[in-house]
């Protein structure tokens, strides 16, 4: 199973979870098996059917804008990794 | 070796000591003044501070330490970058604006010069290593967004001096010839709970503006 990396932003809607599993074939997929698990996430990350602007959502090292965007298919062992960004200094 | 240092707060106070007393040579950047509601997290500064400029103040605390620093009471931007940081060999981000950290980063891709962006807010934050050759800061966030800032959600004071302190290590490597973190960001999600970072590397990417312009200077 593929998992899913949760930024300290978006845990309150996860139970507390750092990571959640999911079984799906694409980052799409991915995101809406964790918003029926979590529901609410997937506001905080999408804007209809477009990642915000201000995060950024990575299958390994790729961010899926440089690859099939939340078509980029995933495998079992691949970690999706949700970064938002902070300026805050 | 020179650094510059873009924001004299919460991050820019531990960027500071910690380049200043490794030996750099730091041009400290900003417009601010020093008000109450900065003390709990940018402990440079005192309740004597209060109304002073933060770059110069930060500046002379550097120096009293043995360092050498200069700071300038001016918001750092494109227009003055030449003269602020041209004969800087790195330039490390520590403000809170959006807009400034793409100018920084944009402006050190096209110069050739290793920076590091650093945010910090609430419980975490993310720092950016960024060298030529590398994915940059636009080829990973594309846009300046109104991104939160500490003023706007807060943050918990040590935050900054924990993510202000591994920016300052990283850009160190950086000053040492060491490009191995260039194209990563590491994420502190909370560091009440974990102070593992995750470490994303990401690569360039081919529609980025500023490293497309790289390609045209070169």
């Amino acid at each position: 199973m593929a998992t899913i990396r949760i930024p300290g932003a978006l845990r309150s809607l996860t139970a507390g979870a750092d990571e959640v599993t999911v079984t799906a074939t694409t980052v799409r997929g991915a995101l809406a098996e964790l918003e029926r698990l979590h529901p609410g996430v997937a506001a905080k990350v999408l804007n209809g059917d477009a990642v915000k602007p201000f995060v950024k959502i990575f299958v390994g090292a790729d961010d899926i804008g440089g690859l099939a965007n939340l078509d980029t298919p995933i495998n079992d062992r691949d970690e999706i990794a949700i970064v938002p960004a902070i300026a805050g200094g | 070796m020179k650094a510059t240092i873009v924001g004299a707060g919460g991050l820019g106070g531990p960027l500071a000591f910690g380049l200043g007393a490794a030996g750099l040579e730091l041009v400290i950047v900003d417009p601010d003044v020093v008000e109450t509601s900065n003390l709990h997290r940018q402990i440079q500064f005192g309740p004597a501070d209060l109304g002073g400029a933060k770059a110069p103040l930060l500046a002379t605390a550097v120096t009293k330490r043995g360092g050498t620093a200069r700071g300038y009471q001016t918001r750092w931007t494109t227009d003055d970058a030449d003269d602020l940081s041209g004969d800087s060999d790195l330039v490390v981000d520590g403000s809170d604006d959006p807009d400034t950290k793409f100018a920084v980063a944009d402006w050190a891709v096209a110069n050739g010069k290793p920076y590091v962006v650093a945010a910090a807010l609430r419980f975490g934050g993310n720092v950016m290593v960024g060298a030529p050759g590398a994915g940059c800061y636009r080829c990973l966030f594309e846009d300046p967004v109104p991104a939160a800032t500490c003023a706007a959600a807060g943050v918990l004071g040590p935050i900054v001096g924990a993510i202000g302190g591994v920016a300052a290590a990283l850009a160190i490597g950086l000053a040492r010839g060491d490009r191995s973190h260039a194209g990563s960001i590491y994420v502190f999600d909370d560091l009440r709970a974990s102070p593992d970072p995750r470490v994303v590397r990401f690569h360039r990417r081919a529609s980025c503006p500023a490293c497309a312009r790289t390609k045209e200077v070169s």
